[in-house]
């Protein structure tokens, strides 16, 4: 079992699942407007509040959680298609993107029956968006080493300290933050608790950090003696870093590992079919991206099946994201390498859509886990630590 | 269909380690006879499993089946076990009765009537060859060839003044996908393989006081290494998907070029981790990663094949890279 032969079964997308498909095809083709492909490369950090309500109106946010709780009743199949579709045309998700994938399955998880029936209807309609506060200042991959700390204040907890790189905190409405409740940075994994954090509280300010290419997807949060109800808290007190880690399988073996650069490639498709440049080493390209392509997608449909089946598959989501990410990243790179002929006529948005997804494609191995911090993991897999 | 699940693949897998264990195939790799391995072989009834039950066959699905042709791989099983298995089926559909029970290899040629494959089958005792040329199909008697290749291994020849003990026509299949095909899930095994020897030798091998395994540069590249071997696995498992006699040409593409890719990066790596002991003859890390490489040039290597799948795409530029690898690449339903 050491090389993951098993752990990879061939999983087909069911019937149901794949006959949503068309729904969310023809919901596209009326709802979304295209917007120039360098825009729609932002893939998952595209954020319009208007169209992910359009889709919270379709009931397609929180597709899996149950419809007791205004969600889809669906399997993650579905959300699979769902989410697909939405990366394969670079619809703009970001704005319900944390809440839908991560903290309402959390939630629905950890979460008081109070928790539930207030902010999971509310994640489904898009009224409330959330982000996730892991990263600090000081605490990079090193997570357990978090200095934030919520430290009890009667039946209240104060709340004191700094979040970085949080996706979108300036647009989001709640943080799930991972903060230290007991105990030092001593004591790594253990004393560390989930809290939720209203983000328009006293004490809270938010800066938005913009990056390399002029975008500002993420942010810096700080918490001055913030007041959180004893209702913010999470789960278990100190179990903070097992309720994080059962989320990582959800957040590395997605679609959105494997189509990071998918409008780039589609583009560049478009280019060569009309282009009398286009050559054995433009198919041999292409054809070696698109078949990486459909095994990584094979191998998230799998995972998805684990996933499911209420099965954790850390170790083997790890693995498809930094196949998946390497993926996204070559793309531009390999593309870059046979488009700057300077005797060929390239249109203006193929090489602007290029531009941005060569620059931005660096973070796609930093985001969710660097490849780095996954690779050791992945190892610890085979046995090696 | 899962692997745990498959019963056939526990027997096939006794019955391998009973005829295929590395001192049989180094033995058969030194030219020694195989008469008593493949005589295992054709008693199991594994040889048609391939074949629908109406001809006599044991009707496994392709899904039962890949496995098993992984398996073989994994062990390096030193005969033509998947192209036997193939050659079967594909005569059985054509209505043709098979007047031997020896190994048979497939044989695609091109229309200047060369074989389509850079390195020939490895001999391996095989007798005969299921040799296509467009249309026409003719079981044709092998020789053993005149010298080992670059490789060290004995290759086949046909022999082109031999009487074709089979001759018939038959559309809608190219030997070329199946052969290529066949190359993909043994060379995934066999890459699966390599990787654990690996693992289980930085895990033994000690240097500067601790095991290999412990340093992270050692980590990593076996994290890779594992990584590759997943991907082509899933890769040779997708196309091997679907029924009938014909196997899909874009899918095989997908095979071969992402195990091929795979082969490459895995043997690289496990020479790393392995060091100079690795390279030695007496090492059986030398079985794995020849055995490997062969197969990369075999039937197409990675342009070949990634280049049909690029044109196949640029001849439907239309509908997304989404859209297109759903329809073209995804595994076929049976």
């Amino acid at each position: 079992m050491v090389t993951f032969d098993h752990a990879f079964r061939t999983t087909a997308l069911p019937a149901e699942a794949e006959d949503f498909r068309g729904e969310v095809k023809a919901f596209l083709a009326k709802n979304f407007l295209s917007r120039p492909p360098h825009m729609c490369a932002r893939s998952w950090a595209g954020f319009d509040a208007d169209f992910s309500r359009a889709l919270g109106a379709q009931g397609w946010l929180g597709l899996t959680l149950p419809t007791r709780y205004g969600g889809g009743g669906k399997d993650g199949f579905f959300r699979f298609v769902l989410v697909e579709e939405l990366l394969g045309v670079g619809a703009p998700v970001a704005a319900h993107w944390i809440g839908d994938r991560q903290s309402a399955p959390l939630l629905l998880h950890y979460g008081t029956n109070e928790q539930r029936d207030y902010f999971l209807p509310r994640i489904c309609s898009g009224e409330l968006f959330f982000c996730i506060g892991m990263s600090e200042p000081n605490s990079g991959s090193d997570l357990a080493s978090v200095r934030t700390r919520a430290t009890h204040d009667g039946n209240d907890w104060r709340l004191n300290g700094s979040k970085i790189w949080t996706t979108y905190a300036h647009k989001a409405h709640y943080m799930i933050a991972l903060v230290r409740t007991s105990g030092t940075t001593e004591d790594r994994q253990k004393g560390l608790s989930q809290f939720l954090i209203d983000l328009q509280a006293p004490g809270v300010t938010i800066r938005p950090i913009v990056d390399l290419c002029g975008d500002a997807h993420f942010s810096e949060v700080f918490f001055e003696d913030v007041r959180l109800p004893g209702s913010a808290l999470v789960g278990t007190e100190g179990d903070g870093w097992k309720q994080v880690n059962a989320e990582l399988a959800f957040e590395r073996s997605g679609p959105e590992r494997v189509y990071s650069s998918i409008v780039l490639l589609d583009l560049w498709t478009q280019y060569l079919s009309s282009s009398a440049a286009a050559g054995a080493a433009h198919r041999i390209l292409l054809g070696q991206f698109l078949a990486r392509l459909a095994a990584l997608r094979e191998m998230s449909i799998a995972i998805t099946g684990r996933l499911t089946e209420g099965e954790s598959p850390a170790i083997e989501a790890a693995l498809i994201k930094d196949l998946g990410t390497t993926l996204e990243q070559e793309i531009p790179v390999e593309i870059a390498t046979l488009l700057a002929d300077p005797d060929q006529l390239v249109d203006e948005e193929m090489m602007r859509t290029l531009a941005y997804v060569m620059q931005v494609s660096p973070a796609y191995s930093l985001r969710g886990g660097t490849r780095e911090i996954l690779r050791s993991m992945i190892a610890r897999g085979l046995g090696l630590r | 269909m899962n692997d745990q699940d498959n019963i056939f693949l526990d027997s096939f897998i006794r019955l391998l380690d009973d005829v295929s264990g590395l001192a049989a195939v180094r033995a058969v790799h030194h030219g020694g006879d195989t008469t008593a391995i493949w005589d295992k072989i054709l008693h199991s009834g594994f040889v048609d499993a391939l074949v629908p039950e109406a001809h006599g066959g044991g009707g496994l699905s392709r899904a039962e089946v890949a496995p098993l042709l992984s398996a073989a791989g994994r062990s390096l099983l030193p005969l033509a076990f998947g192209h036997t298995a193939v050659a079967r089926l594909l005569i059985a559909d054509a209505g043709e009765t098979l007047p031997i029970g020896g190994p048979i290899l497939l044989w695609p040629l091109n229309d200047g009537g060369t074989l389509r494959s850079q390195v020939a089958p490895a001999f391996f005792e095989a007798g005969h060859a299921l040799v296509q040329r467009g249309r026409s199909f003719q079981l044709l008697p092998l020789k053993r060839g005149d010298a080992v290749d670059g490789f060290g291994f004995l290759a086949a020849t046909l022999d082109s003044d031999a009487v074709a003990l089979l001759d018939y026509s038959a559309d809608g299949y190219c030997l070329l996908n199946w052969a290529a095909a066949l190359a993909a899930l043994a060379s995934a095994g066999a890459t699966a393989r390599t990787i654990e020897m690996s693992l289980q030798h930085v895990t033994e091998r000690r240097q500067f006081g601790r095991p290999l395994g412990n340093f992270q540069a050692i980590q990593h590249l076996a994290s890779q290494a594992a990584e590759q071997s997943v991907l082509a696995g899933t890769a040779a498992r997708m196309a091997f998907s679907g029924s009938g006699v014909a196997i899909d040409e874009l899918r095989v593409a997908m095979a071969k070029s992402l195990t091929a890719s795979a082969a490459a990066d895995v043997s690289r790596i496990a020479h790393a981790l392995h060091g100079a002991i690795g390279i030695s003859e007496e090492h059986d890390l030398q079985l794995y990663t020849r055995q490997l490489k062969r197969w990369q040039l075999s039937f197409g290597a990675q342009a070949f094949w990634a280049e049909r799948i690029g044109a196949a795409r640029l001849a439907e530029p239309e509908g997304s890279s989404v859209d297109f690898i759903r329809e073209r690449l995804a595994p076929l339903r049976v």
